[in-house]
């Protein structure tokens, strides 16, 4: 595949090229529990525009994977609109827009590297071979390997190479290299880039490492929990291609120190 | 399965492959096998040979004890009736394990995809297993007869319970990432069950199998014992009615391989089926 499916996409259809990728509005949720009803979302509106990378800070239970799950049609919000490119997610789940990737690869063990690929472009309908996207995420050597024999980290570079063999619209990314060791995490970090910076589409990146979540990102939406709201949207004006060294940079320490304040205070 | 180690993340370099001759590591196999092989072989020699030694010596009845040697006889002399038999049986079992197998497998999958069907049904088959099969036994010779056909329902009924429980078990027990993963690509769910429950579910088949092949032989044998009509079970009856205690033995010997063989096709094909599971890792 030479040519950019995201690209293409958008040529042959520009009235959805400047609609919103996502859009949030009013959206709250809440758990049943046995005795109490736990509010997960209260009230969230969020808008990420095409080829935006826009991640999501905040503690455990803020109700980040609630949020993410809700794009992805997994989860119908008890109140509110959820739309992805102008339709609800169930739709653009139906059109194939949809990336996903969790934090456990969730790949099928019975099923080379290669088969898991293909099993996500047979599902998707999408053309493409499941080697070049293996290619893309360099790990086309271990296309006849089984996942029981691959490290946390190459794991987690199938399912990322899955998610994209669908030709998606939208990548969303629940915590995905949290299990991995820190020197994995940056490998794959730039990898995430790299393949963002050529596909140029759109990313909502659940993480809860504000340094990750600075970054990657375009805009980092920090929330807060019980019940989860929005605190800030902090847009990040630092140069691409980013590296390590911004991580020293005044303008990347200020955003950080800002972002944990934030988070600190509403704790 | 060779395994390649665990390939780290950063610079991913092409897997490690260790040059290892084909002969030697044919002959590490072997040495494997017989290792595992040889310590229960040689027990049992020991204690066939003791038991010859011991009869011998204190001159035990027949009846009661038979030389080793009186057993190997008694199957040498006419081992038509054992193989007639033993064929009767092995019909019988595995009849009623593959009905039931299939049965049982087809309604778990519409059990764990309805929670009213699962309310529904599951009461009334753990009623069905935990009532004494014995006593269906007659029920079933006035619906099918006194031939091969209430020796299968009994088979079945008894392995039907097993692999019931271990398929819906092991239909339910899918990776949720997974499952998620399948739902954001907008799968149908056939395409789930087919393509991500059922191969989930295979390692607990595996394990009701394991349960249930010997079962599906008791089954069949208890079948036999009172329809006194055909099979092994028929053949253990008149043995002992004959006081023909080295052809009870016989049919003993001949039961107990039947189960070991049966088990070791199993292990042979869960193997060869489930090489992608944890549970594989041995030699």
């Amino acid at each position: 595949m030479t040519s950019n499916p995201v690209a293409d996409r958008a040529q042959s259809a520009p009235a959805t090229a400047s609609m919103p990728a996502i859009t949030l509005e009013s959206v709250a949720h809440q758990y049943e529990a046995e005795r109490t009803t736990v509010r997960a979302l209260a009230a969230v509106d969020l808008s990420v525009a095409p080829g935006e990378f826009v991640s999501i800070v905040g503690p455990s239970g803020c109700g980040k994977t609630t949020l993410l799950r809700a794009v992805a049609g997994l989860l119908e919000p008890a109140s509110g609109r959820v739309e992805v490119f102008g339709s609800p997610p169930r739709t653009a789940r139906r059109n194939g827009a949809l990336g996903l990737v969790t934090q456990e690869p969730g790949l099928m063990p019975w099923r080379s590297v290669e088969a898991n690929v293909r099993l996500a472009i047979d599902l998707a309908g999408s053309d493409g071979s499941a080697t070049s996207w293996l290619e893309r995420v360099g790990i086309d050597r271990y296309a006849g390997l089984y996942p029981r024999e691959l490290s946390g980290g190459m794991k987690q570079r199938v399912a990322l190479a899955r998610a994209l063999a669908v030709d998606p619209r939208l990548l969303l990314m629940d915590e995905p290299f949290g299990a991995l060791d820190e020197l994995s995490r940056e490998a794959m970090r730039l990898e995430l880039l790299a393949l963002w910076e050529r596909e140029r589409i759109s990313v909502l990146f659940v993480t809860h490492s504000i340094r990750e979540a600075l970054l990657l990102s375009d805009r980092v939406v920090v929330m807060s929990g019980s019940p989860g709201r929005i605190l800030e949207e902090v847009a990040v004006d630092l140069s691409r291609p980013r590296t390590d060294a911004l991580l020293t940079e005044p303008a990347f320490v200020e955003s950080e120190r800002h972002i944990r304040d934030l988070l600190r205070t509403s704790a | 399965m060779q395994r390649t180690g665990q390939l780290e993340t950063p610079a991913p370099a092409a897997p490690e492959v260790v040059a290892v001759r084909p002969s030697a590591r044919a002959a590490a196999r072997v040495r494997g096998w017989l290792a595992v092989t040889v310590p229960p072989v040689v027990a049992l020699v020991v204690l066939v040979i003791g038991w010859e030694f011991w009869v011998r010596e204190r001159e035990i009845a027949e009846y009661l004890v038979p030389k080793p040697s009186a057993v190997f006889e008694a199957l040498r002399d006419d081992p038509g009736r054992y193989v007639t038999a033993a064929r009767e049986s092995l019909t019988a079992a595995m009849g009623g394990l593959i009905i039931a197998s299939v049965g049982a497998f087809a309604l778990a999958v519409l059990m764990a995809h309805s929670r009213l069907l699962e309310r529904a049904l599951y009461p009334p088959a753990l009623l069905v297993k935990l009532t004494p099969i014995v006593a269906v036994y007659p029920l079933f010779a006035i619906w099918f007869g006194f031939g091969v056909g209430p020796k299968i329902a009994i088979a079945a009924l008894i392995t039907f319970f097993p692999m019931l429980v271990n398929a819906l078990i092991g239909l339910r027990a899918v990776d949720p990432a997974a499952l998620d993963f399948m739902r954001a690509l907008d799968a149908s769910r056939w395409r789930v069950l087919w393509s991500l429950r059922m191969p989930s579910s295979l390692p607990y088949v595996f394990a009701a199998l394991r349960i249930s092949v010997p079962l599906s032989l008791i089954g069949a044998v208890v079948a036999e014992f009172l329809s006194g009509s055909s099979g092994m079970g028929q053949l253990i009856l008149i043995a002992n009615g004959d006081f023909d205690t080295p052809a009870l033995f016989g049919a003993i010997v001949v039961l107990a391989t039947l189960g070991v063989a049966l088990t070791g096709i199993v292990a042979y094909i869960e193997r060869r089926v489930l090489f992608w599971h944890d549970s594989m890792t041995g030699p």
